[in-house]
């Protein structure tokens, strides 16, 4: 959220904001939340630390969870456990999706044959397939990978085939006129060209598969950090339920960046 | 021989079990090595019938052959260039050019070989690594048209080429096909809005009826050119101030007022 | 080699192939669960699915009729989603305005965002217990995000020039925000709270699942517990329906929005 539209800025110009200014302002805010979670849970007491827990608890829980471990194994075990998951079901997904998504972008006729099912699949919320995973697969792995699979599939289908209905038309005639062969039209012509499309998909499936697999471990697990919340909150152990959510948000976040960083190598060409 | 010939070519569209006709009846010859411009109203079909002779679309009568053989589907023989430039914008100018060349299965030395040599006859030294996004449109359409003559086509084909340039660049360009042209003459059929740029480089100029589509008549430039001499003169801005330029120019200019009055949009 | 992608078909053709299409796949289904090759307990026939929708439609099971779960999950799923609008879009375009308060509240909002909504379910379940807060809360997570971030972008990256014109007819910065701003960024927030309302129905199927007493998440937890697969798949169906038609509804106020403006 760093663009500025030029016009409002300079034509309004209550506060000319530059960029250390900005930093300021965004450290400054952060640091108020900070201290009013001090402040109120160590305090004055308004949050009940039964329910809201206070920084050194959130630190003691953290530590605890690292070293000691909690729910059976320590934290890394448990981030393990989880990314392996992830990324089982959204290799998959991304496996069958990429490619279902460029038959159906290229070919009118698969996309009339195919379509019909996909519609049926593709309302189902991912968290929906939850319990019939249970009933399938058990509490075991398998059940949280077969979710993170639906829930991965889905947006890597719609975006790649949306990449490749996107294609500027004359590029593909241009192609064309040079006499492509299949082979290449694909791999040096429509894969490059919907390559942006493909990895906002690539980028939803992730979300998506993070999110249904701490869903899926909430449900039941016998490791992961869904495991770790769900105890937690049976516990009443908010400080842990807290610890549990920041390692969710990090992992979130530590993905996304590495799948943003080879899509900045796997794209040398885009503009900026 | 590699003439671009239309043979009463007749284009209906259909919309809603409704048949349009888009071209009704085009004889036109394009003869070995000339080139030739199409100009007309918008609407009027001469895209449509670039098209045709590039093998995107068939036509619903007639034929169009190239060089003797029936247009049957695109092809590197009748290299194409476009308004957009439609180059890979996730290929290097090199690469762009070499994709051709590539599918023709030449070999790598070939390829190094008549890449660098077009690229040095289109003046785009220095850029060989660069990406399409971070040329001017000038540039890209160099490499566009770079693209199109490394597969030494039997006919070149081009829609509005210079359309998406701003002015001054196009006259740049207008220059630089000039002399490409006569450093390495081919058939040539292209589609332009400017009347001007129809009649500086075209030896002859094909003017089309509004919609559907027909050759209204047809004017020999080449002839004005050499007994006027329009090659004396090094400067663009020159030869449009001649006066047997400006006369042939206000004769298409009128040709096609007539062709708009009435039209119905 | 023509490619088909160029070429749309007939809508003779697309219905043909369509049922074709559909046909093969319940086709597969059915032979597959009256084979026996998998237990007809964990694939019941797309018929007995359909006859368990149907059942449910006025029987009721853990609790109420499926009718009544659907409303109790909507009526959660309504507050959840109007709260996220209301919070959402205000804040998000008084952020695509006011330059401060972009920098002060985005990075607690980047901090927070990758947190996936379904993670706030054991927090919202130690301060709501059973209650329609925690759902509510869930609901809000999943939605607020995109409100937030179509409204502002709908108003930070506004035509300039409309901003310009408005200040050269002399228009006060109030009037500015609610008769230029608002309405040019109406078209992304209107996209934005399509998004939210979808992203919100699946986080409040995950809450039901997890944290609910009522509601279709729950009806198919409790049909997960009592291994009657054709009422989790009912579930399915039913969840999968309602969340398609709230689409297709915002969709078409999508494109009313669109046609009117002239963008569409």
């Amino acid at each position: 959220m760093t663009l500025s539209a030029p016009s409002t800025a300079s034509t309004f110009p209550r506060l000319r904001v530059r960029p250390s200014r900005r930093f300021l302002l965004g450290a400054a805010s952060v640091s108020v939340l900070v201290a009013a979670w001090v402040l109120l849970t160590m305090v004055t007491g308004t949050l009940s630390t039964n329910r809201f827990p206070s920084p050194p608890q959130f630190w003691q829980s953290a530590r605890q969870i690292m070293t000691v471990g909690y729910a059976d194994a320590t934290l890394l075990g448990h981030a393990v456990h989880s990314t392996r998951l992830v990324v089982m079901g959204f290799a998959v997904a991304i496996a069958i999706g990429v490619p279902l998504g460029l038959l159906m972008g290229w070919s009118r006729r698969a996309e009339a044959l195919i379509n019909p099912a996909f519609l049926v699949i593709r309302p189902i919320p991912p968290l929906a397939w939850i319990p019939l995973a249970i009933l399938w697969l058990g509490l075991g792995d398998a059940a949280k990978v077969m979710v993170i699979f639906f829930a991965a599939f889905v947006p890597a289908v719609i975006n790649t085939f949306a990449g490749v209905r996107g294609i500027e038309p004359h590029v593909v005639e241009a192609a064309r006129m040079l006499g492509t062969g299949r082979w290449r039209l694909l791999t040096e012509v429509l894969v490059p060209a919907a390559a942006p499309m493909i990895f906002t998909g690539l980028r939803l499936s992730l979300q998506a598969s993070w999110t249904t697999l701490v869903a899926a471990e909430l449900v039941g697990a016998l490791a992961g950090l869904g495991r770790v919340l769900n105890m937690a909150q049976q516990d009443i152990y908010p400080a842990m339920v807290m610890v549990g959510m920041a390692a969710v948000g990090v992992l979130g976040w530590a993905t996304t960046r590495l799948l943003a960083e080879v899509e900045r190598r796997v794209m040398p060409w885009l503009a900026g | 021989m590699s003439a671009i010939v239309f043979e009463s070519v007749y284009r209906y569209f259909t919309r809603d079990g409704k048949s349009f006709p888009a071209l009704d009846g085009i004889d036109l010859t394009v003869a070995d090595k000339e080139v030739v411009a199409l100009v007309g109203p918008s609407g009027c079909g001469k895209t449509t019938c670039l098209r045709l002779a590039a093998g995107f679309e068939v036509p619903t009568k007639g034929r169009v052959t190239v060089g003797g053989q029936p247009v049957n589907g695109p092809g590197p023989d009748r290299a194409v260039v476009f308004q957009q430039f439609a180059l890979f914008p996730w290929k290097s100018v090199e690469d762009n050019i070499a994709f051709g060349l590539r599918n023709q299965g030449a070999s790598a030395s070939t390829r190094r070989e008549r890449v660098s040599a077009i690229i040095g006859l289109m003046g785009l030294e220095g850029y060989e690594t660069a990406y399409p996004h971070q040329l001017s449109g000038g540039m890209q359409q160099r490499v566009a048209i770079a693209r199109a003559y490394v597969l030494d086509p039997e006919a070149l084909l081009m829609d509005e080429p210079f359309g998406a340039l701003d002015a001054q660049t196009r006259i740049v360009m207008q220059e630089e096909l000039v002399r490409i042209a006569r450093v390495n003459p081919r058939t040539v059929l292209f589609i332009t809005h400017a009347v001007e740029e129809a009649v500086y480089l075209a030896d002859r100029v094909a003017v089309m009826t509004r919609r559907p589509g027909r050759i209204k008549e047809i004017l020999d430039i080449r002839g004005v050119r050499t007994a006027e001499r329009w090659n004396e003169h090094e400067r663009i801005e020159d030869v449009m101030d001649l006066e047997s330029f400006v006369h042939l120019r206000t004769h298409i200019w009128r040709s096609l007022r007539e062709e708009k009055i009435g039209a119905v949009p | 080699m023509a490619s088909s992608a160029q070429r749309p078909l007939s809508k003779l053709e697309t219905l043909v192939l369509g049922i074709i299409g559909f046909a093969t796949f319940l086709g597969i289904w059915l032979a597959v669960s009256a084979s026996g090759y998998v237990p007809r307990q964990f694939l019941p026939t797309p018929f007995e699915v359909l006859a368990r929708a149907s059942h449910l439609l006025t029987a009721p099971f853990a609790g109420a009729t499926l009718p009544m779960h659907l409303a109790r999950s909507l009526e959660r799923y309504a507050y959840g989603v109007a709260l996220a609008a209301a919070i959402g879009i205000p804040l998000g375009l008084a952020m695509g305005w006011y330059r401060w308060l972009d920098d002060i509240v985005t990075p607690v909002f980047d901090g927070l965002r990758f947190i996936a909504p379904i993670a706030w379910v054991p927090f919202a379940a130690l301060w709501f217990g059973t209650g329609i807060g925690g759902p509510i809360m869930i609901i809000f997570s999943g939605a607020f995000p995109p409100c937030l971030i179509s409204a502002y972008r709908g108003a930070r990256f506004v035509d300039g020039k409309y901003i310009e014109a408005a200040q050269m007819l002399g228009a006060s910065n109030l009037r500015t925000i609610a008769e230029v701003l608002l309405p040019a960024s109406f078209p992304s927030i209107v996209a934005g709270l399509r998004v939210g309302a979808g992203l919100g129905w699946q986080s409040l199927v995950g809450a039901e699942l997890i944290v609910a007493s009522a509601g279709v998440g729950y009806m198919m937890v409790q049909g997960q517990s009592n291994i009657s697969t054709p009422t989790v798949m009912a579930g399915m169906l039913a969840i999968g329906l309602v969340g398609l038609l709230i689409d297709v509804a915002l969709r078409q106020m999508e494109a009313f929005v669109r046609r009117r403006r002239g963008l569409a």
